[in-house]
C-alpha cells in the first residue's frame, strides 16, 4: 500500500471514459448459456421449443435436504458461517469421501465452496501466475480453460480423439508436460462426453504423473455417481494414493442430488492447498449460504435410493439417444460410460443444405439451423474445444428428449 | 515451484487472527467472554423472510437461476433503489452476487490491470484494500482523520486521483467507524470525479438504512446523476434484514460494466443461492417495519455505548451516524501499563489486554488500517453491551 500521491499536477488522463481490465478479454459468456438464452427468447415467441443444453437434472432435491434447510431457517441458523464451510457439514463430507472413495480427509483438508465451480476457480486463481501452463483434455466444459485465462497463463489443451473413446491416452498426457505445468485436470464422467476412464486408465495417467512430480493433479467428479452397466467410478486419489498429497479430489451435490441452484461444491487435498483456496474464498465471497449448507448436508447422510432411481432414468435415455442419434443421417453417437450429455459426430452433416437453405459449414451452423429450422437447442461441440460435434443433455423428461431427438432425424433427413 | 500464485501471496495473513484465537481460548475455558468484534447484526430474520424461503422450497425453487440473479430479485433490487434513494436502475443494470463481497470481487477482477491505482478513504474495511490487491491493483489510502468525523476530504480525494487511478471507492456508512455522508458532504466529492472522466466510483450503501438522528443517508449518483454511467452502487440484504448467512449482496451500475461483472460471475460461482434470492425478494418488497425497529434499538445502543466509552479515561468516541461501530481513540492509553502489568505499546496491546484482562473482545484499529483506535461493535444485546462498556471503564481506570 502507498501513501496518496501528493505531487502537484501529474500528466492528466485523457480518457473520457473508465475502462476495463485485460484479463477478462478472451473470457465469454458460457456457449451454453447462450444457446439457452436463445431457446428461451424463441419459446417466449411462442416456439415449441425443446431444450437439449442444460447441465441440469429435471428431478427435484431430495425431500431431506429441503427438510433440512426448513429447518436451518426456521431455527436461525442465517448467520455468517465459517468460511471454508460449517463443521456439520465438512464432518458429513468427510464421511462421503470415506464412504465412496475411501479416502481419508481431516477437517483442514476439506473446503466447502459455492459450486464445484468455485472450488475449481480459487484452486486456480490461488495458484497459478501469469505465464503458467494448466493441461486440459478436451473436448472439456468451458470454464476450466477461461479460468486459466483470467490468471493470464496458457491453457494447454489434450485432445481426446473419438476412437479413443474420448479419453486422454497417457502419453499425450506426457508430452504435454513442461516445466511451466501447474496443473493437470480430469473430469470423470465428462462433460460434454460422458466419457469415464476406469480405474486402469486412471493408473496409467498416474504412472506419468509420477514422472512429473511439480505438476498438481485436479479431479473434478461432479458426474462420479451418474455411471451405468456397471462402470465402476473410481477417482485420482484413490487410484493413486501415493499421489494424494498433491491431488485435489473436487465434487457436489449440484448432479447427484439435483441441487444445482443451491450452489454447494467441496473439495479434498492437501492441507496447504485448501489453506490457500479458503485465503482465495475469503476474498471472493466468503462463507456459502448456510441453509445450503445445511441441506447438503442432509443429502449427503440420508438415504440415497433417489441417486439409484435417477441412475435409471438417465441410462434409459441415454440409451434412446445414442439409438434415435444413430439413426439420423449423417450422425454417428459413441456410447458413453455415464454423466448425463451424449457428444454425437455431425460430421456427415457438413457441407450440406438446410430445407431452409442454410448452408452447414461447421458445428455452430449446425447447431444454429436446428434450432431455428426445428426448434432444438443444443450447444456445439467447438464451445467444448472439439468439433465438428453437438453436445445433448438427456436431462429430459423421455417424451421430450424423444420429441427433440425425432426433430434432429427430421433435420437431417432434409439435408441435401 | 511455489504452490501459491503471486497475487495470493500479496494479501496479508489476517491481523485479527490473534485476538480471535485468544477469544475463542477463553470461552472454551469457560471464561465469561463478551465478543464486541462482530459485523453482523445479532438479531434473527425475521419472520416474513424465512416464510418467503420456505415457500420457495415448497415450490421447488431449487434449480439454477440466471447467473446475475433471478429476474424476479433484479426488478427488487431495482424497486428497492429507486424507493431508498431515488435512483433509477432498469433490471439489466442490476447484478446478484454471493454477498457484497462478491460484487467488489468481481468489479475489481474486471477492470483492474497490474498497478492500477484505488482509492479508499481509511479508517477501511480491510476487504477493500486485499481484493484490491488480489486484482494486481495498488490501494491508495487516504487517512479521513476523526477530526473531520472520518468523512474525506473533497481536496484530499482530488490530490490523490493520478493518471493510474482506476477507482475511488467509498464505504457509506462506513465500517468501521459508523461515518456517513450526507447529500451536502458527497457534493464536493462529486465535483471532484466529474473532473476525472477516467475514474470508477464505487459506493457501497450496505449500511444505510442503519442511521440515527437527524442523519440523512444519500448516494453519489442521487447527487450526482451524471457520474451514473462510471458509478456501481453497491447494497445488500445482510445487514438491513438480518441476513448475512444468506449471502445475498448487489449492485446497480452501468450495463457495460455490470455485463463484464457478469461474466466473471458464470466463470467463478455462477447463480447466487437460489432459496436466498427469493428470500431476498421478499426482504426487499415485503414489509420494512422490522427494519426500522432494528434501526431504533441499535440507536440506543449506539448512544449508551458513545456515552459510556467517554466516560473511560484515555478513550474518545465520536458519536457516528450510522452502522453499527463505534471507532474510539484509545491514543490517551498509549504508553501506560494496565492492572495485569501489560504495557499498552499500541492498539493491538491495549485490544488483547482488554480481552485477558476484562474478557472484552474487539478489534484493533490497526486491522483498518488506522491505527490507535479500536472498533467496538454494538450489535449485542443491550445489557451486554452496559457490562463491557463497564468492564472497559474498570480496565482504562486500571491504566497507570
Amino acid at each position: 500500500m502507498s501513501a496518496p500521491n501528493t505531487a502537484t499536477g501529474p500528466a492528466p488522463n485523457t480518457a473520457t471514459k473508465p475502462g476495463f481490465a485485460k484479463r477478462l478479454s478472451g473470457v465469454e459468456l458460457a456457449a451454453s448459456v447462450q444457446m439457452t438464452i436463445k431457446a428461451r427468447e424463441l419459446k417466449a415467441a411462442g416456439k415449441p421449443v425443446i431444450t437439449l443444453t442444460t447441465g441440469e437434472p429435471n428431478f427435484d432435491s431430495p425431500p431431506q435436504a429441503v427438510e433440512a434447510a426448513h429447518q436451518a431457517a426456521l431455527h436461525g441458523d442465517t448467520k455468517y458461517p465459517p468460511q471454508d464451510g460449517t463443521r456439520a457439514l465438512k464432518q458429513a463430507i468427510q464421511r462421503k469421501f470415506k464412504r465412496d472413495s475411501n479416502l481419508d480427509y481431516a477437517l483442514d483438508e476439506i473446503i466447502v465452496s459455492n459450486g464445484g465451480k468455485q472450488c475449481l476457480f480459487n484452486a486456480i486463481l490461488a495458484t497459478v501466475d501469469p505465464g503458467d501452463e494448466v493441461v486440459i483434455p478436451v473436448p472439456s466444459w468451458i470454464a476450466y480453460a477461461q479460468m486459466v485465462q483470467l490468471c493470464e497463463a496458457e491453457p494447454v489443451l489434450v485432445t481426446c480423439p473419438q476412437n479413443n473413446g474420448f479419453k486422454p491416452r497417457p502419453e499425450d498426457i506426457d508430452a504435454a508436460i513442461t516445466p511451466r505445468t501447474k496443473w493437470l485436470i480430469l473430469n470423470n464422467p465428462n462433460n460434454p462426453t460422458g466419457a469415464c476412464c476406469s480405474a486402469a486408465e486412471i493408473a496409467a495417467i498416474a504412472e506419468v504423473m509420477r514422472k512429473h512430480p511439480h505438476v498438481w493433479i485436479l479431479s473434478d467428479d461432479m458426474y462420479e455417481h451418474l455411471v451405468f452397466d456397471g462402470f465402476r467410478f473410481s477417482t485420482f486419489a484413490e487410484v493413486a494414493p501415493d499421489l494424494k498429497d498433491r491431488t485435489l479430489t473436487v465434487t457436489g451435490v449440484s448432479k447427484t442430488y439435483a441441487m444445482t441452484g443451491w450452489r454447494v461444491g467441496f473439495a479434498g487435498g492437501p492441507k496447504p492447498l485448501i489453506k490457500a483456496m479458503t485465503v482465495m474464498q475469503g476474498q471472493a465471497t466468503a462463507g456459502i449460504s448456510t441453509v445450503g449448507q445445511a441441506a447438503a448436508a442432509a443429502a449427503l447422510d440420508g438415504p440415497q435410493d433417489g441417486v439409484e432411481e435417477q441412475i435409471v432414468a438417465y441410462k434409459r435415455r441415454r440409451d434412446l439417444a445414442v439409438d434415435m442419434l444413430n439413426a439420423a443421417k449423417g450422425i454417428s453417437c459413441h456410447k458413453p460410460e455415464g454423466a448425463f450429455y451424449v457428444f454425437p459426430n455431425v460430421a456427415g452433416c457438413l457441407g450440406k443444405t438446410t430445407i431452409d437453405g442454410r448452408m452447414l459449414n461447421n458445428d455452430e451452423d449446425v447447431c444454429l439451423a436446428l434450432l431455428e429450422e426445428q426448434y432444438v437447442a443444443t450447444v456445439h461441440g467447438a464451445a467444448y474445444h472439439m468439433s465438428p460435434f453437438l453436445r445433448i443433455s438427456t436431462a429430459t423428461a423421455d417424451d421430450e428428449l424423444a420429441e427433440g431427438l425425432r426433430r434432429i432425424q427430421t433435420f437431417c433427413e432434409g439435408l441435401r | 515451484m511455489s504452490l501459491t500464485a503471486e497475487r495470493l501471496d500479496r494479501i496479508q495473513p489476517s491481523l485479527t487472527i490473534a485476538i480471535s484465537t485468544v477469544a475463542r481460548r477463553m470461552t472454551a475455558e469457560g471464561k465469561n467472554v463478551i465478543s464486541l468484534s462482530q459485523g453482523e447484526p445479532d438479531f434473527d430474520t425475521p419472520q416474513n423472510i424465512k416464510d418467503a424461503a420456505i415457500r420457495a422450497l415448497a415450490n421447488g425453487e431449487t434449480k439454477y437461476t440466471d447467473v446475475s440473479g433471478t429476474q424476479g430479485l433484479r426488478k427488487a433490487v431495482a424497486l428497492k433503489f429507486k424507493r431508498d434513494s431515488g435512483i433509477d436502475y432498469k433490471p439489466e443494470e442490476v447484478m446478484v452476487s454471493t454477498g457484497a463481497k462478491q460484487v467488489l470481487f468481481n468489479a475489481m477482477l474486471a477492470t483492474l490491470n497490474a498497478g492500477d491505482e484505488v482509492i479508499i478513504p481509511s479508517p477501511c474495511w480491510v476487504s477493500y484494500p486485499d481484493i484490491v490487491t488480489l486484482a494486481d491493483g495498488k490501494p491508495v489510502l487516504v487517512p479521513c482523520s476523526q477530526n473531520n468525523g472520518f468523512k474525506m476530504r473533497a481536496e484530499d480525494l482530488e490530490a490523490a486521483i493520478t493518471p493510474k487511478t482506476r477507482w475511488f471507492m467509498l464505504n457509506n456508512p462506513c465500517n468501521p467507524t459508523g461515518a456517513g455522508y450526507s447529500a451536502e458532504d458527497l457534493k464536493p466529492i462529486c465535483e471532484v470525479l466529474m473532473r476525472h472522466p477516467h475514474v470508477w466510483a464505487l459506493t457501497d450503501d450496505i449500511y444505510d438504512s442503519l442511521v440515527y438522528g437527524d442523519f440523512k443517508p444519500s448516494t453519489i449518483v442521487a447527487v450526482e446523476p451524471r457520474l451514473k454511467d462510471r458509478t456501481l452502487t453497491v447494497h445488500g440484504v445482510s445487514k438491513a434484514y438480518a441476513m448475512t448467512g444468506w449471502r445475498i449482496g448487489f449492485a446497480g451500475g452501468p450495463v457495460a460494466l455490470i455485463k463484464a461483472m457478469d461474466k466473471l460471475q458464470s466463470q467463478s460461482t455462477s447463480n447466487p443461492n437460489s432459496i436466498a434470492q427469493a428470500a431476498a425478494i421478499e426482504a426487499l418488497t415485503g414489509q420494512q417495519e422490522t427494519v426500522e425497529e432494528m434501526r431504533k434499538v441499535f440507536e440506543q445502543r449506539r448512544d449508551l455505548v458513545v456515552e459510556m466509552l467517554n466516560q473511560a479515561p484515555g478513550v474518545h468516541c465520536s458519536n457516528p451516524d450510522g452502522a453499527f461501530y463505534v471507532y474510539p481513540s484509545i491514543v490517551g492509553c498509549i504508553g501506560k501499563t494496565s492492572k495485569g502489568g501489560t504495557l499498552i505499546k499500541d492498539d493491538e496491546a491495549f485490544a488483547l489486554a482488554l480481552l485477558a484482562e476484562e474478557g472484552v473482545a474487539t478489534v484493533h484499529g490497526a486491522a483498518f488500517c488506522y491505527p490507535g483506535y479500536i472498533r467496538v461493535s454494538y450489535a449485542s444485546a443491550t445489557e451486554q453491551l452496559r457490562d463491557a462498556c463497564t468492564r472497559i471503564q474498570r480496565f482504562c481506570q486500571g491504566l497507570h
